[in-house]
């Protein structure tokens, strides 16, 4: 099939699933109205609560939501073959990915903003809360290892991506000092700050970091990992303004342009898929049913969106239909990343055993040589496509990296402060934080890693998807179109996380595994473990809510009848 | 805000998407940052009006009529309830 082909098809599934599908679900049973308050003008504080146009807010929900897992997810999931990647993505979007993202949003609207601890605590239980809570820390530990390996990985891939990364390290920290210290005009600093990240692109060209520190030291995992962990270790422990957010912002630049100009040479080229259409049931990996469910995350659905839309967007949408182009509509600009990314991986290798040694190395180079090859077609030089493409990667993954580096240091204090004061020190719970997001990356197969936080992620948007469910169902409203996703996301991800923590627990009973990858094996099995059974409580809890929303409206039903 | 830009055209909206995408978030840390040093502040001052044992001084009081304005979000933002995700959006 030709890439062309399969972006339309997406824009097709992106117009009707976002006009007709959403839209039914906004003005029919939700029933948004223009006229009512919404949470940032009834509680406006300039801060947290602040009624801010659908425009903004429309880039500020793609920003934190597009990270490196659109992207990922399907570079990996080809191993399957294309169709099936091709299949989930699009429906996954159109009958789950916009529902949770968009209803999210909406949930927390109409609940005064509350977050998601409030929420449980008051739709499910009390317990709920803080099992959510306890999930969502070992969520975020997933996240830091599976993204920490993307970038170790493509460091070792690309020998220019160190120099390019370093450079963009240094125009943040410029970016940062010459907007809040020197108090610099912002498109000055935003032209010195990029052009200096470009630079670096191109100076990685010539000053790979093989040439600079020698071979061992730059294929040396240890070496990038500490990188990548001093790098969030920063971003955790300084002040925001002077590190992660200065850096967040000139990237961007970088990925926007590097994604538009990268589609543009999609259509350009418009290759034919190479790879076969469908390989078989179970791979190394694993199963199609669970396991390539749960690979490719953000493309399809997550649970990362969801917070974003409850804790973020919610607070400050402005009017009630704004929720659906900002919840929903991003979700479709998502799906096209995927999209974008499948189409990368299914066809700039000429056969099955060229993409495999690709894999093999990591995604981060599969990405990386698409980028290439697509940027070559607006006139880029390939080394040069390459670096581009690295860097792109490394700051996706990066950039969620530190944000969640940075709120493990929170819950830290928040949760060990009462055993020891010594927990409320930033540099100890951030130290915690990045020794642990170090031993997965350095001990586990990056391959079992990313299901397993794919598995999390999914397991975070089906515990969405339930309070969802629970707050329609104490409407009266219908709940079906969030309930059949949730019962489906809910078994396949458990299935994914038993399924994966047994293969790993399984070669460390058996002996099969020793040294680094026994810690890793056992530590990735048992958090797992732990993701299922925090998952089986919060779903049993679920359920009695819901049975006892069920009854009230039964019997509210009867007495209507009565009367 | 939005009641004279919803007015603006194409290229308006584009220049808030490019807005939201790389600045609005820095934005927001930033009235936080401050937010956070004015919320303590208050509290130091006028703690006693959430309960929190402090004798008024009399500075307190010279300061009240610059921070009634405040009093309302304050309360509100103290003693809502927060979580992990809170910080994470």
């Amino acid at each position: 099939m030709n890439s062309v082909v399969v972006l339309i098809l997406g824009l097709v599934v992106a117009f009707i699933g976002y006009r007709f599908y959403a839209k039914h679900i906004d003005s029919k049973i939700i029933k948004s109205d223009p006229k009512r308050a919404t949470p940032a003008k009834m509680y406006m504080d300039g801060v947290e609560f602040m009624p801010t146009s659908k425009n903004i807010l429309f880039g500020y929900q793609f920003k934190s939501i597009a990270g490196a897992a659109p992207i990922i997810g399907p570079i990996i999931a080809i191993q399957w073959g294309w169709l099936p990647a091709l299949i989930w993505i699009l429906a996954g979007t159109f009958f789950i990915g916009w529902v949770q993202d968009y209803s999210s949003a909406m949930v927390a609207m109409r609940n005064d903003g509350a977050s998601f601890g409030g929420l449980s605590h008051k739709l499910i239980s009390p317990r709920a809360r803080i099992i959510l809570l306890a999930f969502i820390y070992f969520y975020l530990l997933l996240i830091a290892g599976a993204f920490g390996n993307v970038v170790v990985s493509t460091t070792i891939a690309l020998k220019a991506a160190p120099m390019a990364w370093l450079f963009l390290t240094v125009g943040g920290i410029l970016a940062g000092q010459m907007i809040y210290r020197w108090r610099k005009d912002i498109i000055l600093t935003t032209v010195v700050t990029v052009i200096i990240a470009m630079a670096g692109i191109w100076f990685g060209t010539i000053a790979p970091s093989d040439s600079i520190i020698g071979a061992d030291l730059a294929n040396s995992r240890w070496v990038w990992a500490i990188a990548a962990f001093v790098f969030c270790y920063f971003a955790a422990v300084l002040p925001i303004w002077r590190f992660a957010l200065p850096i967040n912002y000139v990237a961007s630049y970088i990925v926007f342009l590097g994604l538009f100009f990268g589609i543009i040479g999609i259509f350009i080229l418009h290759p034919d898929f190479t790879l076969p259409a469908y390989t078989g049931f179970s791979i190394r990996i694993g199963p199609i049913w669970p396991i390539m469910f749960v690979t490719i995350a953000c493309g399809a659905i997550s649970g990362w969106h969801s917070i974003v839309s409850s804790s973020g967007t919610a607070r400050q949408l402005e009017n009630e239909l704004d929720a659906r182009p900002v919840g929903g509509g991003v979700m479709f600009v998502e799906m096209m990343l995927a999209l974008f990314a499948l189409v990368i991986a299914g066809t700039i290798y000429a056969s099955s055993a060229e993409y495999g040694a690709a894999i093999a190395k990591g995604p981060g180079g599969i990405f990386a040589a698409g980028v290439s090859k697509f940027l070559g077609a607006i006139g880029m030089p390939a080394a040069l496509g390459r670096s581009y493409g690295s860097v792109m990667m490394i700051v996706l993954a990066i950039t969620i990296m530190q944000l969640v580096i940075r709120f493990m240091r929170v819950a830290t204090s928040e949760l060990l402060s009462d055993v020891s004061p010594v927990f409320r020190n930033p540099h100890v719970g951030t130290f915690i934080a990045c020794i642990l997001g170090m031993v997965l990356v350095l001990t586990g197969w990056w391959q079992y890693l990313w299901v397993l936080f794919g598995g999390a992620n999914q397991l975070m948007a089906s515990l969405a998807l339930l309070l969802i469910t629970a707050w329609l169902m104490s409407e009266g409203k219908s709940a079906a179109w969030a309930f059949y996703p949730m019962i489906f996301m809910f078994i396949t991800t458990i299935a994914a996380l038993l399924y994966t923590s047994y293969s790993l627990l399984q070669k460390v009973i058996s002996g099969a595994v020793k040294g680094e990858a026994l810690i890793g094996n056992t530590l990735m099995g048992l958090v797992g473990l732990f993701l299922v059974v925090a998952a089986l409580i919060l779903g049993a809890e679920g359920m009695k809510a819901l049975r006892r929303y069920r009854a009230i409206t039964k019997a509210q039903a009867a007495a209507a009848a009565k009367a | 805000m939005s009641e004279e830009k919803k007015k603006g055209g194409f290229f308006s909206a584009v220049k808030e998407f490019v807005y939201g995408v790389a600045a609005h978030d820095s934005a927001r840390f930033a009235l936080k940052s401050r937010a956070s040093m004015e919320h303590l502040f208050i509290l130091i001052t006028m703690g006693d009006m959430l309960g929190v044992p402090i004798l008024p001084p009399y500075y307190s009081l010279r300061l009240l009529p610059y921070v009634v304005p405040q009093i309302s979000t304050w309360k509100r933002r103290m003693l809502k309830e927060k979580d992990l995700t809170d910080g994470l959006a």
